[in-house]
């Protein structure tokens, strides 16, 4: 394996804990198969045939790229990570303690259309997950993949695995899951969420599909579906989930938001409060107005907002008390990851740069200070 | 040239063929040195967006679209840009401007050839 060039670009830490909420660990349908129950595992076996591109098999990652790709990022940097050690080494060099590790292909896991099979794969990339990354008392952490087509199996996998040292969290497979994550079909997953005290975690990706979230299929490049797929899905999965009243109904429940950056937040929190002066009949389950729901909630910087003058981002972290909610995220080793000292260059007091590179996420995931 | 600059011997001209660049240190900098079309070039090492290993993407062309291509993507300037590793920020290996914002502009050096020794003059 080439040089990944992050050699020599850890930043100072100073003591300061450092937790990346989201990396990505790559699966493979050949990884995965023999931990997939049948007949699927057939189907796992048959795709590891298929010549695999970047995030993308059919049948597997069903993501349609309908843009023409011209050569991006030169240089021979790798964007998978294949095994728990390479991770490891992987985080060293970035300067992280501590990551929460996410799916790659399976990002895209909502758009799978058979319930039986979708199932059938979150519950073999779980058992991966927890056999092969989590093993070790090593800073890696998993999100269970949270087969959201069935509800209760979500439920059964997530009461399965609660109590293991390192999983630590739920992933909510976000863009183009319908309905809506304030449906109430999943208020069984929620339950058992709540029930277990791991958050979930909803996490976006590029896809674009007729009617989610919104008619993105007509853009012409990937510049425009990468700005809005990611923090769309995640606004239009937030407004779901108050129109529901999931944080009023399910009120111990911890729930995140990654892989949108954090610039959106302010803006539909604003908007959420202006619609319910007016409308509050419309959402009486709610009891008071939504920012005091969004400000219990948790976000992850990548990809993190890049204004000309830093300080700009400082002040968007006060309009919704960011410094006690937001979360460093890498997204590493994705093309747009995140180095961690683009958010260190914020200018921050001390005390809201250490809660935001760890002592929020530790608090989301219920982590204990790694022993020096 | 300015005489308080020293010449820092980096290569000879037999390491480094047209179309190719590496990365040297310099003063305990690291910095790319581009060979175009023959002639010789030294930007920093780092990009501006977020210090990413800028001189270790690879150099290529890339697409251009204006009222002088009546604003249809062309492909143009072949072995002039490098793109970063990291997110893929392009720079102009001759004068280090960054396409995507018209304000960033890397330092560059300049760089000698006597006999078959290249040199970073700094």
């Amino acid at each position: 394996m080439k040089d990944n060039t992050l050699s020599g670009h850890a930043h100072k830490k100073d003591g300061m804990i450092v937790v990346d909420v989201d990396v990505h660990a790559h699966e493979t349908p050949a990884a995965l198969a023999p931990y997939c129950e049948m007949p699927w595992r057939k189907t796992l076996e048959h795709l590891a045939t298929v010549p695999a591109r970047y995030l993308d098999i059919p049948g597997f990652a069903p993501s349609i790229q309908t843009w023409p790709s011209f050569p991006q990022s030169g240089g021979d940097r790798r964007n998978t990570v294949t095994s728990a050690a390479q991770m490891r080494q992987d985080l060293d060099d970035l300067g992280v303690d501590i990551a929460v590790l996410f799916p790659d292909h399976l990002l895209s896991h909502a758009a799978i259309r058979q319930d039986d099979y979708a199932v059938a794969l979150a519950r073999a990339y779980n058992r991966w997950l927890v056999e092969e990354w989590l093993t070790e008392d090593n800073g890696l952490k998993g999100a269970l993949i949270a087969p959201h087509h069935r509800p209760e199996a979500a439920a059964e996998e997530i009461r399965r695995y609660a109590s293991h040292a390192h999983v630590s969290a739920v992933y909510l497979p976000t863009c183009t899951v319908d309905p809506l994550y304030g449906h109430r079909r999943y208020d069984p997953m929620y339950a058992a969420a709540q029930e277990t005290g791991l958050p979930v975690m909803l996490h976006s990706v590029t896809a674009v599909h007729p009617n989610f979230p919104f008619n993105l299929q007509g853009y012409e490049t990937v510049f425009a579906a990468h700005i809005l797929a990611h923090p769309l899905a995640l606004i239009a999965n937030l407004v779901s989930m108050m129109e529901t009243g999931v944080p009023e109904r399910f009120p111990e429940l911890k729930i995140a938001f990654t892989e949108g950056g954090v610039g959106w937040v302010p803006w539909i929190m604003l908007r959420m409060d202006k619609e319910y002066a007016e409308r509050r009949r419309d959402v009486a389950v709610l009891k008071d107005r939504p920012s005091s729901y969004v400000r219990k909630m948790y976000f992850a910087t990548q990809p993190i907002e890049e204004p000309e003058h830093l300080g700009d981002m400082a002040t968007l972290l006060t309009l919704f008390g960011g410094e006690d909610s937001v979360m460093f995220a890498s997204d590493w080793p994705h093309h747009d990851f995140d180095h961690p000292s683009k958010v260190l260059q914020i200018p921050l007091s001390d005390a809201a740069r250490r809660k935001i590179m760890g002592l929020n996420a530790m608090k989301l995931l219920r982590l204990k200070e790694p022993a020096q | 040239m300015n005489a308080s600059k020293r010449a820092y011997p980096v290569a000879k001209v037999g390491d480094l063929a047209q179309g190719q660049h590496m990365v040297v240190a310099v003063r305990g900098r690291e910095i790319g040195l581009f060979n175009v079309r023959g002639r010789y070039y030294a930007l920093p090492n780092a990009c501006f967006h977020q210090n990413g290993p800028l001189c270790k993407g690879a150099v290529s062309g890339t697409i251009i679209a204006s009222a002088e291509t009546g604003w249809k993507r062309t492909w143009g300037r072949e072995g002039e840009i490098v793109v970063c590793p990291w997110h893929s920020m392009e720079y102009d290996v001759m004068t280090g401007q960054c396409l995507a914002y018209p304000k960033r502009r890397l330092p560059t050096w300049e760089v000698r050839v006597e006999g078959d020794q290249i040199s970073v003059l700094m």
